[in-house]
């Protein structure tokens, strides 16, 4: 196990390097003149243009641009500084800012959406055909059928019309300006939990085990909580870890809806305003996020499933 | 003369002076106490360095933070702001700033940290004009305004060395750089080699000193040294490019440190400081105990609220979260046409934003492919096809997307903005424009259209194009945002417009889009046939909006950036712009008389109108529901201190559209 682990970190570092290498260069390639805001490329000479771009690197050619990065990434762990997003302020700084808002909110939601969406899937699943079933898949197509936007909106004009909430978050008033946020955080996710766990407990309560079961005794509630449920929990045990970390990277709509000032919108910030450096630190973070995250779901299969096996042949059912 | 020029400016002081003293505390109504008011996070602030900064997402903010030396009034008057008293004795050829004393620098917390002196404008100036330092932003007006200022920024920023396999226009470029830079360098003995950013970086006052027209005899005297006479320089101060830096702080926070300083670690002498700041969520501005002016009425906070789009503003203003919100059009319909409507009643018109949009026309377009578009650019030379154009497009289709109730108070005849300046009679500089092209302005329509004279011209210019091989209808290309969807609506309100008053068998109107950016996706590549694009003064003169249109001169901005006349080829247009330039040179020329001069520049103006080189098509005036009354803000249609929170009449209640009639009736009194 220590050595897979090994051997998966260190592929890990060789794909996010991938794929930071590729994005640096093609935004090595987007032409310079969107490096300057509209108000520069009127003020500024060509030649005042040039000696900017000339002394932030962006005409040498892009391999050597790649390696520059690499190189002050490797020995100085230094994601440069940012241009657009915060004049001067390293990249690591701004980006660390906003993470902890982002993690905390996007963990809370997470939890909720585990505590109610599992058990209305399991419900749904328990109860199929029934009332709560029919209410269950009601929910879930309301909140995949209609866009988010309408959907948050609603929330918004019901939260702070009926529960006199306020309309966007707040640093000074964390407690309650998170709610609204929250709450649209986890009525998608909320869905997402229930429909695939009812879809599984559905699949499971089809098989011969669960005939055996009944066969054998065994009450209903045992069948479902010790059988069904662990068995239907093992192909969403593997999102899991990168639900988690991916909470890190917040919502691009929540967030923006309720001016959230966590990661959400960065990476597109960054990409429209030419922030090379805000581009290339935010990549690292996702692919790292991304990568870590399968790795983690892997290994968490394998708790919940003993009979996967991370090492070992195929075939192997030592 | 000279005499004549320095009585009216001492009066002008004067005036200015008691202007700011008559804006005491005790006689501006407050009723809010803390102001709360939002941007859309596309406004978000990218620096809190003044001096960098170029944006209004950033000055609007920062105006609060930082005083300059003059500042302006409700009616757009220069008055005191640092200095207390300024002048010229010579024409304009140099100016001298006197500093009142005891003005602090403070930190977020209000604490002082020391005293404002002359140098710190010293200071700020070396900031500005050192490349290593400023990366040459603001540099422009310094530049071409003050003795030196422009050798100083060509030795600091040196010059790079054409690459070995550079093509031969990069490599005469580099060489042109070069000899500039050797040219600075043997004027004032320097070794001529370009500096390091190191070296650049650690720059002090002394070599500045000696090149740069800027000097300060006494710790309360700063004495500016211009190119030549520069009549309108004191309105220059109102903008950042001439504010000042503190050399402490500097010390202490390092070059790096300085440019990116915070809200946290930056020094301020303004009204404001930033007591707190969220990036893309909210930045409270908290009073000054320390400020200067202590009889102005301030509010003890102002909260700017970071939001997603008008309509989230609009939900929280009817929550009560906001004491402010500006109507998008959706919004001003539905409460306008309900007469039952809580806010029915509320609906008040703003004043003109400092902004002058026009139809920019494209003399040298190119299709996507890189080929000349000839039937657009011969189409475009022909002034008849300009005219027609010019009488028949009403555009009070158009005015209604921004403001449907009176669409004409967004009309727009002239291309400086009106209020920019005035003749020492009281005429107002475009109402001499108007009187100049026979322009009546009405409350009920469009006043330039004139549907037999555009017809008239429409047949003349087909006649005469068609001898010259142009097709027609003539493909007209207008490119909006694609992600913007009232962009879109606005283009097609346009489209309609070109169909109905200017007919379908003259010009076709193309939307097309662009995915970011307007200059790198178009404007560059020459796609468009036209902008619609406004200018907003940097400074007092009429000379800041028709030095952009000039021909052959590179600091004609829409001239290089946008018509492309300088590489027209049309003999006719040609020799129109050029009479143009010389109308304006000659107005530049005359520094003395100010009602001359104005004369000089309406002439100028009215004859680029006249022959429609460029459309000028509106001004914004929205509609807003709000709890303070605009007529007491500062108005400024020049420099930045348009958006500071001072003096600033407020009321608990939103303000009736009957309180702001009695404003409006007030203040035009």
């Amino acid at each position: 196990m220590l050595r897979y682990t090994i051997k998966r970190l260190l592929h890990c570092v060789v794909t996010v390097l991938i794929v930071v290498s590729i994005v640096s260069l093609l935004l090595s390639l987007m032409p310079t003149d969107y490096y300057f805001t509209e108000d520069q490329l009127i003020k500024l000479t060509d030649e005042q243009k040039e000696s900017q771009l000339a002394a932030a690197g962006l005409l040498d050619s892009p391999f050597v641009q790649l390696f520059n990065f690499l190189k002050q990434l490797i020995l100085k762990g230094d994601l440069g500084t940012s241009r657009r997003i915060q004049n001067g302020v390293p990249v690591v700084d701004v980006i660390g800012g906003k993470f902890a808002i982002s993690m905390k909110m996007g963990c809370i939601a997470l939890v909720i959406s585990l505590f109610l969406g599992i058990p209305m899937g399991i419900l749904q699943a328990k109860n199929k055909d029934g009332v709560f079933d029919h209410v269950g898949a009601a929910y879930t197509i309301f909140v995949n059928a209609v866009p988010r936007l309408i959907s948050y909106s609603l929330v918004l004009v019901l939260g702070v019309r009926l529960l006199k909430l306020p309309s966007m978050y707040s640093t000074r008033n964390v407690f309650v300006s998170s709610i609204l946020p929250i709450v649209c955080l986890s009525m998608g996710s909320i869905a997402s939990y229930a429909l695939w766990m009812r879809r599984y407990m559905v699949d499971e309560l089809t098989k011969d085990y669960i005939k055996l079961a009944q066969v054998k005794g065994l009450s209903m509630r045992t069948i479902m909580f010790k059988h069904v449920l662990r068995n239907a929990f093992v192909p969403m045990a593997q999102n899991l870890p990168t639900s988690f970390l991916l909470t890190i990277g917040g919502s691009l709509l929540v967030e923006r809806f309720f001016s959230v000032p966590g990661l959400g919108p960065l990476l597109t910030d960054s990409i429209t305003r030419y922030d090379i450096p805000m581009v290339r630190g935010l990549v690292l973070l996702y692919a790292s996020l991304g990568v870590i995250g399968l790795f983690l779901g892997d290994v968490l299969m394998t708790i919940f499933d003993p009979r996967i096996r991370l090492t070992g042949k195929g075939g192997d059912t030592r | 003369m000279k005499k004549l020029l320095a009585i009216l400016l001492a009066v002008a002081m004067l005036a200015g002076i008691l202007t700011a003293c008559s804006s005491d505390s005790a006689t501006v109504k407050q009723g809010v106490k803390n102001w709360v008011t939002y941007l859309t996070l596309a406004n978000e602030m990218e620096t809190f360095n003044i001096l960098y900064s170029q944006n209004n997402k950033e000055l609007q903010v920062l105006t609060n933070c930082f005083d300059g030396l003059l500042s302006q009034d409700s009616r757009g008057n220069l008055i005191p702001a640092c200095a207390e008293e300024w002048g010229t004795e010579d024409g304009g050829k140099t100016w001298t700033f006197k500093l009142r004393k005891g003005i602090q620098w403070v930190d977020m917390n209000g604490n002082a940290m020391q005293e404002v002196k002359a140098e710190d404008w010293l200071v700020g100036l070396e900031w500005v004009l050192n490349f290593h330092k400023n990366a040459a932003t603001n540099t422009s007006m310094p530049i071409e305004m003050i003795e030196g200022a422009g050798d100083y920024y060509t030795y600091t920023a040196g010059y790079t060395p054409a690459a070995a396999d550079a093509d031969d226009a990069a490599k005469e470029k580099a060489a042109k750089a070069k000899e500039k830079f050797e040219a600075v360098c043997a004027k004032y003995n320097l070794d001529p080699t370009p500096l390091t950013e190191e070296q650049g970086k650690a720059l002090g006052l002394d070599l500045f000193k000696t090149m740069v027209g800027i000097e300060a005899p006494d710790d309360y005297t700063i004495v500016y040294h211009c190119v030549a006479e520069i009549p309108y320089f004191a309105t220059v101060s109102t903008y950042n490019c001439l504010y000042p830096a503190c050399q402490a702080l500097i010390d202490q926070l390092g070059v790096d440190g300085f440019l990116a300083c915070t809200n946290e670690n930056m020094w301020y002498n303004g009204c404001y400081t930033i007591t707190h700041y969220v990036q893309g969520n909210e930045k409270v501005l908290t009073k000054n105990p320390k400020y200067w002016d202590d009889k102005c009425a301030l509010f003890d906070t102002v909260t700017y609220k970071m939001v997603e789009s008008g309509d989230v503003a609009y939900q929280m203003f009817q929550a009560g979260e906001l004491d402010y919100i500006e109507l998008t059009e959706s919004n001003l319909r539905t409460i306008y046409n309900n007469p039952d409507h809580e806010f029915h009643n509320n609906l008040v018109e703003a004043r003109p934003t400092k902004y002058s949009y026009q139809i920019h026309l494209v003399y040298d377009k190119h299709f996507e492919d890189g080929t000349p578009d000839t039937n657009w650019n011969t189409a475009v030379a022909n002034e008849n096809f300009r005219l027609a154009w010019y009488y028949g497009l009403d555009a009070t289709p158009y005015l209604s997307r921004t403001n449907f109730i009176n669409p004409q108070k967004c009309a727009n005849f002239c291309y400086t903005m009106t209020n920019l300046v005035s003749f020492s009679n009281g005429t107002e500089y475009t109402a001499r424009v108007r009187e100049l092209l026979g322009i009546t302005e009405n409350s009920e329509t469009y006043a330039r259209v004139d549907a037999a004279k555009a017809a008239e011209y429409k047949e003349k210019a087909m006649a005469e194009l068609s001898a010259k091989g142009v097709t027609f209808p003539v493909e007209v290309d207008y490119y909006i945002q694609g992600s913007s969807q009232t962009a879109l609506d606005t283009a097609n309100v346009l489209k309609q417009m070109f169909s109905d008053y200017l007919g379908d068998d003259f010009v076709v109107l193309n939307i097309k889009t662009y995915i970011s950016s307007l200059a790198t996706e178009v404007r560059n590549p020459r796609l468009a046939s036209f902008f619609i694009n406004g200018w907003g003064a940097d400074y007092g003169d009429p000379q800041n909006y028709l030095g952009q249109e000039t021909y052959g001169q590179d600091n004609a901005y829409y001239s290089v950036s946008y018509s492309k006349i300088n590489d027209a080829t049309d003999p006719e247009l040609i020799a129109t712009y050029k009479e143009f330039t010389e109308m304006v040179d000659k107005a530049n020329a005359i520094v003395g008389d100010m009602d001359a001069r104005y004369e000089a520049y309406a002439q100028a103006e009215a004859y680029m109108i006249q022959h429609a080189l460029v459309i000028p098509w509106y001004k914004n005036v929205l509609w807003q529901l709000t709890r303070t009354n605009d007529y007491s803000h500062v108005y400024s249609l020049y420099g930045i201190q348009g958006n500071k929170f001072k003096n600033w009449e407020t009321a608990e209640d939103i303000y009736t559209t009957a309180d702001y009639n009695k404003f409006a009736e007030d203040y035009n009194k």
